[in-house]
């Protein structure tokens, strides 16, 4: 199985720190969860302390764990395994100084690129992991590997669908053989709502590689414990202020309300639209479920930036439609001896369209179309299909984009 | 001075607030002439209708998206985001919503508390009743409500009526849809009793709206 290139999750480097997680209860109550509490915290602020000096952008996921993009890091030192030499060598001297360490036992060996051992009982625990998105990248820690990039979705796989951390779901997957993440990736999207609920549609996505985390996980705020618990400022990109990816009062706002609308309609009720590459109006643009990880882990510019512009031959050109329908609706076209109109092998109209119908309404007269423009779609593929496209103006002054393929045509877009 | 970049940082983070006290949304110039007060004032319910509606809605969200409000889209599934992209709406500012005709009311009005401008296609017949609660809560949250579509129950403030619009570039077998022309005739109650017309591109070539 590949992976997702096209969620673009970012490549983590996942640092854990078992012995200074904090407890839930406690992480949640108001303060630290006791001086024990306080006191791992501490230690933990100070190793992501440590680490903003590998790479500025640290974040603190939940107590115990933190997180930072390799990709600059890499770039900086050379390769991976020097960025995670580096990231060892920093948990360990950061854990080494702080004053209540025990003396420990002196380490064991070293994983060669995972796990490693070190001087404090502390650190000997400390596990990394690289993969794409927080989820895969905390089951990359455990395991002690670094997976390679594009293969997160392959490297899930075989996980059992306990990890998701639903034991409800996880029960209701296994009595359905789809005891795996792979098994259960496989399951087509739109079946997921409706069996399995939200949590299920979260876990299909993160299983794909289409999300990067699952709620839950984060524990909203670490970052400011530690400054708070630390006493100074940390560079850490901190999510408190911001949380919703934008700096701004109005995107925390948003961010909350949208929360609850997804709470309440589901998750795939709330959609937010990504620009790609393509050629026809829905292939440039996809709506994706709005995620308020996505949102506060990806920078704006890389969510919702500008699509890459390669040369699509036969790219629709602008004004955009305003409405871009879902593709269901058939069009009857005919010419003036009420022969229907269908394009040639050669990309030709059979006949001068006189009229069209829109899933059986009534007839309306055309006034003007254009010349099709034929489409190869998807030549790299099997799907591959041959595919026209055209646009027709009826008397009503609406415009239309229409698409033929295997002599049917549909409704595309509307110039509304 | 040893306080300016302090307060210019106050500044910054009250902003938003600030602006949700300002009384008019900041709309787009070739727009501005259709309101009354050349902005979309809070708390009110714009209806745009006729063919091409929903450019139209389109066109008047640029303005305060560009300015970094929050819009959301509900009942507009269809939503062509290139388009809204193309008329200066800022898409990471943008949430479309999905609902069914039972729970398009309760989407709206929950919206309304996290952004500034709702666009809304509400089903064909909307309940008064249920109208009237959104516009309540429309005036409460200081937000706007784009109404897209003949919805005669709808109270709304103004209502923006393309009348007529037609489109160039495109002729018999040759050509494409380039741009259309369109008179938008804009009336409502108040100080927007008397009705103005203007004529937009709407599109412009470019995608965008502008003064035709």
């Amino acid at each position: 199985m590949t992976g997702c290139p096209d969620a673009g999750l970012p490549r983590l480097l996942l640092v854990e720190c078992p012995g200074l997680d904090v407890p839930d209860g406690a992480s949640r109550a108001g303060e630290t969860g006791g001086a024990d509490g306080a006191e791992r915290l501490r230690r933990f602020g100070r190793v992501v302390e440590a680490l903003s000096s590998v790479c500025p952008w640290v974040d603190a996921v939940r107590p115990g764990v933190c997180t930072l993009p390799i990709k600059g890091p890499t770039r900086y030192f050379g390769t991976e395994e020097a960025v995670l030499a580096q990231v060892t060598e920093t948990v360990a001297a950061a854990l080494d100084a702080s004053p209540a360490v025990a003396p420990g036992t002196p380490d064991g060996t070293s994983g060669a690129r995972g796990a490693s051992g070190h001087t404090s009982g502390e650190a000997a625990g400390v596990r990394l992991g690289v993969a794409e998105g927080v989820f895969a990248a905390a089951l990359a820690a455990r395991a002690g590997s670094v997976v390679p990039a594009g293969e997160t979705v392959g490297f899930l796989a075989p996980w059992p669908v306990d990890v998701l951390g639903d034991p409800e779901l996880a029960d209701v997957l296994v009595r359905l053989g789809l005891s795996t993440l792979g098994r259960f990736a496989a399951v087509p999207a739109a079946d997921v709502l409706a069996r399995f609920g939200a949590s299920g549609v979260r876990g299909h996505r993160v299983a794909r590689g289409l999300e990067g985390e699952l709620p839950g996980y984060r524990v909203v705020g670490t970052g400011a414990r530690l400054v708070a618990v630390l006493g100074r400022a940390l560079a850490l990109q901190d999510r408190q202020p911001g949380f919703w990816g934008g700096a701004s009062a109005a995107d925390e706002r948003a961010g909350e309300v949208l929360v609850a609308l997804q709470r309440r309609l589901g998750v795939e009720a709330v959609m937010v639209p990504v620009l790609e590459g393509g050629r026809g109006p829905a292939d440039r643009c996809r709506l994706v479920p709005w995620s308020p990880a996505a949102a506060a882990r990806e920078p704006k510019t890389a969510r919702r930036r500008s699509p890459p512009e390669p040369p699509w031959p036969g790219r629709l050109p602008p004004p955009a439609p305003a409405r871009v329908t879902a593709g269901a609706r058939r069009v009857e076209m005919a010419d003036g001896a009420g022969a229907p109109v269908g394009v040639t092998a050669r990309g030709l109209l059979t006949g001068a369209p006189v009229r069209l119908s829109v899933t059986g309404d009534r007839w309306m007269p055309v006034t003007a179309w254009s010349a099709p423009w034929p489409v190869e779609e998807r030549w790299w593929s099997r799907a591959r299909r041959r595919v026209a496209r055209l646009q027709v103006l009826t008397a009503d002054g609406t415009g239309w984009l229409l698409v033929t393929e295997r002599g049917r045509w549909r409704v595309e877009a509307v110039y509304d | 001075m040893f306080a300016t970049p302090r307060i210019g940082a106050l500044a910054q983070r009250v902003r938003p607030t600030a602006a949700s006290r300002t009384r008019l949304l900041p709309v787009l110039p070739p727009v501005a002439a259709l309101l009354p007060e050349g902005g979309l004032r809070r708390g009110t319910v714009v209806r745009c209708t006729g063919s091409g509606a929903p450019s139209l809605a389109m066109a008047v969200a640029a303005g305060p998206s560009a300015a970094g409000s929050w819009c959301g889209a509900v009942g507009l599934d269809e939503l062509g985001v290139l388009a809204a992209a193309g008329y200066g709406m800022d898409l990471e500012r943008l949430v479309v919503v999905r609902a069914s005709p039972a729970e398009w009311a309760v989407a709206a009005s929950d919206l309304l508390d996290g952004v500034d401008l709702v666009v809304l296609a509400p089903p064909r017949h909307v309940r008064h009743a249920a109208a009237q609660t959104l516009a309540a809560r429309a005036r409460d949250r200081g937000a706007v409500v784009l109404v897209v579509g003949e919805r005669p129950g709808f109270p709304a403030e103004l209502e923006l009526a393309v009348e007529t619009a037609r489109w160039y570039g495109l002729a018999e077998g040759a050509g494409r849809l380039q741009s259309r022309r369109v008179t938008v005739a804009a009336c409502g109650r108040g100080a927007a009793v008397r009705p103005v017309r203007q004529e937009l591109w709407l599109p412009a070539a470019t995608g965008k709206v502008a003064a035709a």
